[in-house]
């Protein structure tokens, strides 16, 4: 009965120290890398954190299985502003230093979709080469360019230019 | 939340305006160009209203080009494993060359997925992953294939590809990886916005000009036009699963 | 009539020796997958020509054999014979752990084994591999509820009625494996009615032989008395499951012989065929029919215990090489995609294909018996699954 006691005694101090084994092991917090284009996410940083696994799976179905492509939740255009283009993020898993890697390594929660998906932008990829600027010059359309797009997206420019 | 679709509504523009310009060409008697595809807006479901299919006209393809081959390997990334076998090495398309036993006649042709109306691997696939399309365009969605195969003895084209090793630099338009399995998706992601499939281009690109990609479903489009003139046949058509893809000359 | 004891297998060093036996099996195996798992299948022999290998032969096998090997306690529920009564609780649950082992080759071979939940979550219901999945694990949950049944005295009642669902559910189970290969419409080796059928009957035949050596070794090892009428009585229900398998395969191939768009693959299969040829004639036909045929009705060979132990794993040996012919040989033959024209691309098209099995295939595969084998052991010290004696004078001849 004694022994049990003592146990039970134990039991605070160990739950203590479990959970602050992170702070005292070391386990590095994440150095999220800053975006490289716009200066806001396409939802509020808190909602994102909680849910882009949502987003993410509910677009991909979208896109798969109805073929919507919208780039709102789309996780190429994630990769746009995400991660620069020049990172050298060589590795189907993506190194820890990448954008989606270093919290997931963090947070103990793995990812498989660098297996398939590739972890830079592309960004030739982005827009159709049928719509060239000369082209657009022949016909005196009048579209935003690919930059002034993504800002728009970014919710970058002033209010008057967004539809 | 409303999806941003300005960047859509530009090209959506841009094409409707080039269509409306687009003279009537005439690529044979009777046969009149009217138009490119129209993209369909992002975020609008695909319908199947469209049917896309692909006319292959084996006279005109060379017997030691593979202009089509090179093209979807460069398109789709494929080529970059290092590990596997000449036998497990992923092919989307492949130049198959054929002599009649009796005669002696020689074609020389492409073959990829046909992307059948009643396709056999969508109905064996366990979770779902291998499917059609709505506008007939038959996909494996990797997020859901285990890797079972059973799509690859299934497909009577042997059209699908297991990946056998782990893979690097994929193309942004083409995630691939190891353990699922792969095929032509008659590429679909250039078609939605507009565009044709690799082969297609290179094919024009050569002057050879043997493959046509359009809307089956679409009166006006140059494919339904040919395939309610000229004769064309589906590969294996005693299986009855109405390809999406037809040859002439064979 | 007496009343069965049914006790537990004593441990000893027989016993342990035997696990550790299975377990340097298992262990070779996992190492197996490990290796396959984390490289890739380009380590194996498999390729996109020969797409099942080994392991899904080794599988099919275990499955196969695992709804047979029910028979022997649907034999004594559904068709009343009461010999087979002390026999059912053995039957039921190697039944059981053979259906394990084949699954776990099965589901370690997939090129994502990760993606398991997914398979259990997302159902195409026109697929026979999805109704598979419900009719196995289905399988496995009606067959603990029949050993409950029999195993516990005050539910034996309920054990017929039980039995009986069991019986049909094995039965659908085995259409199912059968109608993997039947209803592919690709391939000319399948593609026919009578796979579904032909499986049933190869499930008879290689369920019953590997409980007959089962229970052969099992009594030998724990020094259990076993009479000669029940084994008699098995012999001669194994060689009718033989002669009925014999059977189908002379109907599936006489039928192909009569079309001639088939005479292409029959010739591969049954002339041609190198490899497969052999494995037809010699593993499947000569070893796995005629040879146990033959001591089973012999007359001096019948009545040796010995001689039944190695009909019986001549008909395992012959079931395998059966089971090989049909999933790799009906690869390997080309694809018909165009009739009268000689065929050849950079994709394999119009030629045999070569497979060569590496040893992590073959480990991996021999894991699933390795791990069968191992949880009936465990079974049988846990549970009470074996007859105290099966002698003559303690078995019921009706």
């Amino acid at each position: 009965m004694n022994h049990l006691k003592k146990l039970l005694q134990m039991v605070p101090a160990v739950v203590a120290l479990t959970l602050s084994a992170p702070a005292l092991a070391g386990v590095p917090v994440p150095d999220v890398p800053q975006a490289v284009k716009g200066e806001q996410c396409v939802e509020p940083i808190d909602d994102m954190r909680r849910n882009h696994m949502k987003y993410l799976q509910h677009h991909r179905d979208d896109t798969m299985h109805r073929g919507i492509r919208t780039k709102q939740h789309s996780l190429k255009e994630c990769l746009e502003c995400h991660v620069p283009a020049q990172q050298p993020n060589k590795g189907s898993q993506g190194s820890e230093q990448h954008f989606c890697q270093s919290c997931h390594t963090y947070a103990g929660v793995r990812i498989d979709c660098f297996e398939c998906h590739a972890t830079l932008p592309e960004k030739s990829a982005l827009f159709h080469p049928l719509v060239t600027p000369a082209m657009k010059a022949a016909k005196q359309v009048h579209t935003p360019d690919s930059a002034t797009l993504l800002n728009r997206l970014a919710g970058n420019l002033p209010n008057g230019t967004e539809n | 939340m409303t999806e941003k679709t300005q960047p859509d509504l530009a090209r959506r523009e841009f094409l409707s305006q080039g269509a409306k310009a687009a003279a009537g060409l005439t690529l044979a008697p009777g046969v009149m160009l009217y138009g490119v595809a129209e993209a369909k807006p992002a975020d609008q479901a695909v319908t199947s209203k469209v049917r896309w299919g692909m006319l292959i006209d084996t006279t005109k393809c060379a017997s030691g080009c593979n202009a089509c081959v090179q093209a979807c390997n460069e398109e789709n990334g494929l080529g970059n494993e290092k590990k596997s076998r000449a036998e497990q090495v992923p092919q989307y398309i492949r130049k198959v060359e054929l002599r009649e036993k009796a005669t002696g006649r020689v074609v020389s042709m492409p073959m990829m997925c046909q992307h059948c109306e009643n396709p056999p691997c969508a109905d064996v696939c366990p979770t779902g992953a291998s499917f059609k399309r709505a506008d007939g365009v038959v996909l494996v969605d990797r997020h859901i294939c285990i890797g079972c195969r059973y799509c690859m003895m299934a497909c009577p084209y042997k059209a699908r590809s297991l990946v056998h090793e782990a893979l690097e630099d994929q193309k942004a338009n083409n995630p691939r990886g190891k353990g699922c399995v792969e095929a032509c998706n008659l590429c679909i992601p250039r078609v939605d916005e507009g565009g044709q499939p690799a082969c297609v281009e290179a094919c024009a690109a050569e002057g050879h000009k043997a493959m046509i990609f359009g809307d089956l479903n679409d009166p006006k489009s140059e494919i339904a036009q040919r395939v309610a003139k000229y004769a064309t046949t589906q590969v294996r058509a005693d299986l009855g699963l109405n390809p999406g893809v037809r040859y002439q000359g064979i | 009539m007496k009343k069965t004891l049914f006790t537990q297998i004593e441990g000893g060093k027989g016993f342990y020796g035997l696990l550790a036996a299975f377990g340097a099996v298992i262990l070779a195996g996992l190492a197996a997958v490990y290796h396959m798992e984390h490289n890739g299948h380009w380590v194996t022999g498999m390729d996109n020509q020969i797409v099942w290998g080994l392991p899904h032969v080794f599988a099919i096998f275990l499955i196969v054999a695992a709804s047979g090997a029910l028979n022997v306690a649907s034999i004594a529920s559904v068709f009343g014979k009461k010999m087979y009564k002390p026999l059912a609780p053995m039957s039921a649950f190697l039944a059981v752990t053979l259906l394990l082992g084949g699954l776990t080759v099965l589901v370690l071979d997939l090129g994502r084994p990760d993606r398991l939940i997914v398979a259990m979550t997302y159902y195409n219901f026109k697929s026979i591999f999805a109704w598979n999945i419900i009719l196995y694990n289905g399988f496995l949950a009606i067959v603990a509820v029949y050993l409950w049944m029999m195993l516990e005295k005050r539910m034996n009642r309920y054990s017929t009625p039980v039995g009986y669902v069991a019986f049909v559910w094995r039965l659908i189970l085995t259409t199912g494996t059968g109608s993997i290969f039947g209803f592919l419409v690709a391939r000319e080796a399948y593609d026919a009615a009578l796979l579904a059928p032909m499986f049933i009957v190869m499930s008879f035949s290689f369920g019953l032989a590997i409980f007959m050596l089962v229970l052969l070794g099992s009594y030998k090892m724990t020094d259990r008395p076993l009479g000669d009428m029940v084994l008699r009585r098995l012999k001669n229900l194994l060689a009718v499951f033989v002669a009925g398998v014999l059977y189908f395969v002379l109907v599936y191939h006489v039928t192909n012989l009569y079309a001639t768009q088939h005479h292409g693959v029959e010739a591969f299969i049954l002339k041609d065929g190198g490899i497969f040829t052999t494995m037809f004639w010699f593993g499947q036909i000569l070893i796995g029919s005629i040879a146990p045929l033959a001591i089973f009705f012999h007359p001096t060979l019948s009545k040796s215990r010995q001689w039944l132990g190695i009909g019986a794993v001549l008909v395992v040996l012959g079931g395998l090489a059966q089971v090989f012919v049909i999933v790799i040989g009906g690869q390997a033959y080309p694809l018909n995609l165009f009739p009268g024209y000689e065929v050849t691309s950079t994709f394999f098209d119009g030629q045999v294909n070569t497979y060569s099995p590496t040893l992590a295939e073959f480990l991996l595969g021999v894991m699933g018996l390795g791990v069968a084998l191992a949880v009936f052991a465990v079974g049988a010290k846990a549970l009470r699954l074996m007859p105290a004696s099966l002698a003559d004078d303690m078995v019921d001849p009706h």
